[in-house]
């Protein structure tokens, strides 16, 4: 996270890292941050039964709600990004949490649909944009060699939660109303504020190139800082850009499964029960999954990218094993092809935020991780709506499956174009652009990363080869 | 649409005649239709079952055998019992010339003759006791009645003896999904209540909305206050919206749905309740944050204290052996830079975590 390491940070670093101690208390705030921002925008969907009843609205204008906040969270993660890079990261997801609480807050007293939108979806979703991002960047720097497991156990908290969520404001709807309920739920969310007191603030990083920005022109020096602030150097940077695209990919066939697999498990023949079994098998199957890809690839046998495309192609080749299980009607089918496609699915978490600080550097993590998470946003806009026209124009869901899979196909194989690779080891990050210039000598850069020769393949330790600058 | 109408002239016979099952998918119906001599000049008919309705002149038990009983449609039910008992729901949702049949199997014992009656309600129908004998051995007892308003409906029974006994339980389509746990709602906000009769059954004619008041119900008059209570219905489904909730609200409401013959109930209970309620929990939960937050700041404070303590105190306890060593006074720097580089360390893991 600070861009500035003194001589004492990497002698102490050494070939450790910093891992565990404080940093397991960030895991345990990145669970709870993380269940509160996700694990609640699972569980809306009590709500919206209320919300159609009572606003006398048709379901597809209520779905557009929880739409909304998922957008507003992804589109507002490089502003909470470029926030934690140019002020503290603390402040920032102490900020994020009260406009979370606020929106829900707000919305117990909307007397329209339109309010809902602006309310859960826009302000909560700010906020949760400005608490997601941060909260992860910061417990990725706080480890190394654990950084996986650790993400992992943070991430497992999704689905635990929605398991404890749905009878609890089920609860809180049948006693209060959804307009109470909606008011706790928001002081449930104020839970993200001592979550964000717990990250450990520090002096305003980047002194260094704030002090050249004053000394340039105004109008270019603030222009110059909020694209560093924002990392928009990575844009121009072609490791990242095809990571990105990517898991844009994987973005648009990974929710299709969550969104289709019950109404296709009807739509099979299976009674409603069986189907709603089968997405909490597949659910659970997920937990575990996160938890294992974490502890997997700590573990350091393979590269991390090489585990991330295995996964990607299996999840994809799951997706589209789904439909074919069911041609046969065979329950236990169903039950096997949604319980790997749960793991799998479930690895993918994880290891899609750990493959960044490979890609981008750990000083940019901050910022590629908003990057990432904007970027990967339109792949989810376009996915779900393209598997339900599928879905409309074919009649049943094998269409919508096969093409969600094929997604993750050709995301896998997208990662295969990255540079280096097919090598045993992991390249050494690559470097920042110095302030002058956004996109200065990108041959430059990629001749220094083949000059390089390293072997060590913790990256910590590569930071001794990184040449000066 | 076929109709085939049979005329049944039963002489003084106690015995009945049985018919052919009937074409397609339509119910088997056996009746045995006992009919006294007086009213031996009227027709009985057995009629096909059909989706429209057939003219028919039949004969109503109660009336005089003079008047005709209007156009009404008729349908047959029937039962074939092999046990002791059966009871079978028949819904009826418009008067209707209902003939109820009843064949019976037989006990085992092999019994010349038992005696059938029909009873309503528990209550014997007079005139209805007739000596049967068995027929192919089955013992065979049928009736028609007019269903013609609610009194009609209700439970109607043939027995054979005290050996064996079919229900027919005639009734409106009941309203089988109700809410059992309370609607909640706000004073000032507005409320949805909603009652739906089951897909499968009929459409009412309309629908009615009822408040308890003390024991009393009392029907709403949406056009009377159309500022405060809103109706709309549509087709099996109804809605109540009243506004401007106080605690009078509070209470049960019923709903019925209204048939030719009568009307099905059901209740939907409403609670008001002030934004006090939630707002409990909530402070609670606000409370406990700020706690936690308070705590947290004040354990990283003094967290901080003791650091600075620790370094200033190395600081001092350096500086001290510098002077009491002066001949190394090259090495009195190291042990400075070394404090420094400590403070440095601990601040830059303070920062870098």
């Amino acid at each position: 996270m600070a861009s500035v390491r003194t001589a004492a940070d990497r002698r102490e670093d050494g070939p450790e890292g910093p891992d565990g101690g404080w940093g397991w208390v960030l895991v345990a705030a990145l669970f709870v941050s993380t269940s509160l921002v996700f694990g609640l925008m699972r569980s809306l969907g009590i709500f919206f039964v209320e919300f159609v009843q009572y606003f006398d609205e048709s379901a597809q204008a209520i779905s557009w709600i929880s739409s909304t906040g998922l957008a507003a969270q992804q589109f507002f993660s490089p502003l909470g990004a470029a926030l934690s890079n140019a002020y503290d990261t603390r402040l920032v997801v102490m900020a994020g949490g009260c406009l979370a609480a606020l929106g829900l807050i707000l919305a117990s007293q909307a007397t329209c649909l339109a309010h809902l939108y602006l309310t859960m979806g826009v302000i909560s979703g700010l906020g949760w944009g400005l608490v997601f991002i941060p909260m992860v960047a910061t417990v990725m720097s706080s480890f190394t060699r654990r950084r996986a497991l650790a993400l992992g156990v943070a991430f497992s908290s999704i689905g635990l939660s929605s398991f404890a969520f749905n009878p609890l404001f089920q609860l809180m709807v049948e006693r209060y109303a959804w307009r109470g309920a909606l008011l706790i739920l928001g002081g449930l969310s104020l839970n993200i504020v001592p979550c964000g007191a717990l990250i450990p603030t520090r002096p305003r990083p980047k002194d260094a190139e704030k002090v050249s920005a004053e000394t340039a022109s105004s109008g270019g020096g603030v222009l110059r800082r909020v694209s560093s602030y924002l990392e928009l150097s990575l844009l121009c940077q072609r490791s990242y850009l095809t990571y990105t695209m990517a898991i844009t990919l994987l973005n648009a066939g990974y929710f299709v499964p969550y969104v289709h697999l019950v109404a296709h498990s009807r739509h099979a023949g299976f009674s409603q029960y069986q189907a709603a079994f089968v997405m909490s098998a597949a659910g659970a199957a997920d937990i575990f999954g996160r938890v294992a890809s974490g502890w997997f690839s700590d573990l350091g046998h393979f590269r991390l990218i090489h585990l991330m495309t295995v996964c990607t192609a299996l999840a994809g080749l799951f997706i589209m094993l789904l439909p074919v299980s069911t041609l046969w009607g065979s329950y236990a089918a169903l039950m096997a092809v949604s319980l790997l496609y749960g793991f799998c699915s479930g690895t993918l978490t994880s290891l899609v935020f750990t493959v960044v600080p490979m890609v981008a550097g750990v000083e940019r993590m901050m910022g590629a991780l908003g990057l990432l998470q904007l970027i990967e946003s339109w792949g989810g806009l376009l996915g779900s709506p393209l598997s339900g026209l599928l879905k409309d124009v074919t009649g049943d869901y094998m269409a919508s499956f096969v093409v969600s899979g094929s997604f993750l196909i050709l995301s896998s194989l997208i990662m295969t174009t990255l540079p280096h690779y097919f090598s045993c080891t992991d390249p050494p990050p690559v470097q920042g652009p110095s302030q002058e210039d956004k996109c200065e000598g990108l041959a430059s850069e990629t001749e220094r990363m083949n000059q390089t020769p390293c072997e060590w393949r913790d990256e910590e330790a590569l930071s001794h080869c990184r040449p000066p600058g | 649409m076929m109709m085939q109408q049979r005329v049944k002239r039963v002489g003084a016979a106690q015995e009945g005649e049985s018919y052919f099952p009937l074409a397609g998918g339509h119910r088997l119906i056996f009746i045995i239709v006992i009919m006294p001599d007086s009213w031996m000049h009227l027709c009985s008919l057995v009629l096909l079952l059909s989706c429209t309705h057939i003219n028919a002149k039949t004969v109503g038990q109660t009336s005089s055998p003079a008047e005709p009983v209007g156009q009404l449609p008729a349908d047959v039910r029937s039962v074939v019992l092999k046990g002791r008992s059966y009871t079978d729901h028949v819904e009826v949702s418009s008067p209707i010339n209902l003939t109820l049949q009843c064949t019976w199997t037989g006990s085992g014992s092999k019994v010349d003759n038992v005696t059938g009656y029909w009873s309503k309600d528990g209550e014997d129908i007079d005139n209805s006791h007739t000596t049967l004998r068995p027929e192919n051995q089955q013992f065979n007892l049928q009736r028609m009645f007019t269903i013609k308003d609610e009194e009609s409906l209700g439970k109607y029974s043939c027995m054979f003896g005290n050996e064996a006994k079919i229900d027919f339980v005639l009734a409106v389509p009941q309203i089988s999904d109700v809410r059992d746990k309370p609607i909640i709602s706000y004073v000032g906000d507005s409320v949805v209540m909603v009652c739906k009769m089951d897909d499968a059954k009929p459409s009412p004619k309309t629908w009615l909305w009822f408040k308890v008041n003390h024991t009393e119900k009392e029907e709403i008059d949406a056009t009377a206050e159309p500022q405060r209570y809103e109706i709309k219905m549509d087709g099996k489904v109804t809605k109540l919206l009243v506004h401007n909730l106080t605690h009078l609200d509070s209470g049960l409401f019923h709903c019925g749905a209204v048939y030719a013959i009568s009307t099905a109930m059901s209740h939907v209970e409403l609670k008001v309740i002030t934004i006090y309620e939630p707002l409990k929990p909530f402070v609670a939960i606000v409370v406990e944050v700020l706690v936690l937050v308070a705590v947290i700041l004040m354990f990283e404070r003094s967290l901080a204290k003791k650091r600075k303590a620790a370094a200033s105190g190395n600081h001092v306890g350096d500086t001290e052996h510098a002077t009491n060593a002066p001949a190394a006074t090259t090495t009195t720097t190291t042990p400075q830079a070394e404090a420094n580089g400590l403070e440095e360390t601990t601040s830059t893991r303070q920062r870098k975590m």
